[in-house]
């Protein structure tokens, strides 16, 4: 009885029903002064990083050494998605649970003092190292194997359980990968575009992805975190945890197009990021008229 | 997009729309270091209001139901500054939060609303959802804040009322005063407006001119822009050795990308046009003018709008005005013309308020791209001292700056112009 009293309650308010002429939320507070400190910061280590990446690129990288991409290698700008009625669907479900639910409980979280919020995101990070160690190994990518390895062990001895990134501190930077990009290196193009039920804009390669870090955590189930009671509590903090730290807004466009512009935008950085990891297979040749993710 | 294999160079025409700097201002804007101080904390607070004369909410639109503005309150009386954003902005952009900032900061309690133009304040909040007349706009835009200003939390205490705006809202935020100078239900004090337009057709159709000679005006030139924009950002990436695309990795590309003046002048050019493609979807949807929408059968939520979104990606405004916004409006208004509608555009309808009424003020620069000659002399004829025109800045390059910044609070203040000791 309860549980149908919650249900229909949630389903008015995603049904956008509870609408009194105006509401007021407080949301937390901005830091204008410490945003702009760390533009500045940002936008030096950039200029920086991006004049010797291309030094390093040119004397080492053997990416290199492929052909640039042209113009003509691009994808159409038009995107295979063969289900977009249901995704439509999907997006405005996820768009009013988001509003709803979880932008509310991520704004709530986020006004626990910072220390509290970066000890749970440093503990969840690396939580997923595992599976950065064991997807970057598929990979071939010895290189990113060894600092995620590195990286579990530091944080998760003198970094107290993983609360404190001790190795980012010691130039170990994450380097997060999943299921996806494992497919994605071993040549899975992304397939149909898929919005997924709370999750948000992927690809069938995104999904699957998705459900094979699950079933991994799930099946080696790091100190019983991924099953029976305690993993719910500690999924839902994760989510909560994700969410405040991505600055997305469903409809903050207002835009009657914002399906579209998400979806190009998301295809793209996807194809894009696909470029980067085939250092040194043949590319796929660009067909005009086929959408892109086909 | 720097020059790709196999692709032609994109034209250079912007040396006579604007010049270099302008143009690199515009588009990356005020470099942090040389921002105004900011103060650590500034509270917020998301209002949303559902407006009594709403038009009926088209399935397409659900989610643009509620008029959303931004509140920082201070916790004592205070003067309350509203502030109203640029062509199709919403009302908490990276812009406003900088005047938010330094308004707050001063001591203002400081409300931000969208531009009249933005997709949620034509759905939400207009009272024809046909976007882009001045003074229509600005009874859509007066009648909201008073509604707003009614739902305040009584702890919000308010000793007086600036409004201003920046770009097409500081031409809003003028009228907003003209309105209230008849119906007294604000009592605004001073207004600002910030790089203003004076005409906004003669400043959309430089925007379209700028699209056509940059970008081109047909659907395979959008195409052939997005390949190179595409070729550029796989390369740069590839080069980077990243493991993702981030916004530090998105940030530092725009500046390996945009680099030349007909870069920037695309990079501006399209920023407007997919303003004006939601525009045109909405004007075309409430008017019934059956453009793109068969006004019997418009799209639902789960419709496809890629067939409407590329025919609506190579109309100019120009088509906006004679497809929509003319046939809708001469309806309306039995005695107007084309011509005159044009005329009812420009801020010279309150030329007489501006010249007289010493509580409007302006800021804006000589290289301002939305500005030709005759009307940047017209505002310095019309404002006299109450305008400062920088000699760089282009269009809201230099927001947020030092001098910006202290100049903005001293018309605020009623200490301008400024007495030298």
């Amino acid at each position: 009885m309860k549980a149908a009293a919650f249900m229909v309650a949630g389903l008015l308010i995603l049904g956008g029903c509870a609408s009194p002429t105006a509401t007021i939320r407080t949301v937390p507070d901005e830091t204008p002064a410490a945003d702009n400190a760390a533009a500045t910061a940002v936008a030096s280590a950039f200029a920086e990083a991006i004049a010797t990446e291309s030094a390093n690129a040119a004397a080492q990288n053997p990416r290199a050494a492929r052909p640039p991409v042209t113009p003509e290698d691009a994808p159409s700008m038009y995107t295979y998605d063969p289900w977009e009625r249901l995704n439509r669907f999907t997006y405005r479900f996820n768009a009013r649970f988001d509003e709803a639910i979880f932008l509310p409980a991520a704004n709530t979280y986020r006004r626990a003092p910072a220390p509290v919020r970066e000890g749970i995101h440093n503990f969840f990070g690396n939580l997923a190292e595992i599976d950065s160690v064991i997807n970057h190994t598929l990979q071939g990518r010895l290189k990113y194997v060894a600092r995620s390895l590195e990286r579990l062990v530091i944080n998760t001895s003198i970094g107290f359980g993983g609360l404190i990134d001790v190795a980012a501190k010691l130039k170990l930077p994450a380097a997060p990968t999943g299921f996806a990009t494992t497919l994605a290196k071993w040549g899975m193009h992304p397939g149909p575009y898929l919005v997924i039920p709370l999750l948000g804009p992927s690809t069938v390669r995104g999904g699957v992805g998705f459900l094979a870090d699950y079933g991994t955590s799930y099946g080696i189930n790091v100190a019983g975190f991924y099953r029976g009671n305690v993993s719910w509590g500690l999924g839902v903090t994760n989510a909560v945890d994700q969410r405040a730290n991505v600055g997305f807004r469903y409809y903050a466009s207002g835009s009657p197009f914002e399906y579209e512009r998400i979806r190009f935008l998301y295809v793209r950085k996807l194809l894009i990021e696909d470029e980067g990891l085939h250092a040194h297979a043949s590319r796929k040749k660009a067909q005009a008229e086929e959408p892109a993710g086909k | 997009m720097a020059q790709e294999p196999g692709a032609p160079p994109l034209p250079s025409p912007a040396a006579e729309l604007a010049d270099s700097a302008g143009l690199r201002a515009t588009v990356f804007g005020t470099p942090p270091q040389d921002m105004a101080a900011l103060p650590e904390k500034v509270p917020l607070s998301e209002m949303n209001i559902t407006l009594p004369w709403r038009l009926p909410l088209p399935d397409v639109l659900w989610f643009d139901g509620k008029l959303r503005v931004w509140l920082s309150a201070q916790k004592k009386p205070a003067p309350l500054a509203i502030v109203i954003s640029g062509t199709g902005s919403d009302g908490n952009t990276r812009k406003l939060a900088v005047l938010r900032a330094v308004l707050y900061g001063a001591g203002y309690h400081v409300l931000t609303m969208p531009s009249p133009t933005f997709p949620g304040f034509i759905v939400s909040t207009s009272s024809t959802g046909v976007a882009g007349d001045l003074m229509q706009d600005g009874h859509d835009l007066y009648a909201a804040m008073v509604e707003i200003l009614a739902h305040l939390p009584r702890k919000v205490r308010i000793t007086d009322v600036d409004v201003l705006g920046y770009s097409l809202g500081g031409a809003n935020a003028a009228i907003v005063k003209s309105i209230d100078a008849t119906e007294r239900k604000l009592n605004v004090h001073r207004v600002l407006m910030i790089n203003p337009p004076v005409s906004l057709f003669s400043s959309v159709g430089r925007l379209d001119k700028l699209f056509a000679m940059t970008i081109g005006a047909g659907d395979e030139d959008v195409e052939l822009l997005y390949r190179r924009l595409y070729a550029q950002l796989a390369n740069l990436y590839r080069a980077s050795d990243r493991l993702e695309i981030d916004e530090d990795f998105l940030l530092g590309a725009a500046a390996e990308t945009l680099k030349t003046d007909a870069e920037f002048s695309a990079a501006i050019a399209l920023s407007f046009r997919i303003d004006l493609v939601d525009m045109f979807f909405i004007g075309d949807l409430y008017a019934k003018t059956g453009v793109v929408i068969d006004a019997k059968h418009p799209p639902k939520v789960g419709d496809s709008l890629d067939r409407i979104q590329r025919i609506l990606r190579d109309q100019p405004f120009s088509e906006y005005f004679t497809q929509v916004f003319a046939p809708y409006y001469l309806k309306r208004r039995p005695d107007a013309t084309g011509a005159s509608l044009i005329a009812a555009n420009r801020l010279d309808i309150i030329g007489a308020a501006l010249r007289a009424d010493g509580d409007y003020y302006a800021q804006t620069s000589s290289d301002d791209l939305i500005l030709d000659k005759r009307e940047l002399t017209w505002l310095r004829d019309t404002l006299g001292s109450r305008i400062a025109v920088y000699d760089h800045g282009g269009h809201l390059g230099n927001l947020g700056d030092r001098q910006q910044v202290a100049d903005m609070l001293d018309m605020l203040a009623g200490r301008w112009p400024r007495i030298e000791k």
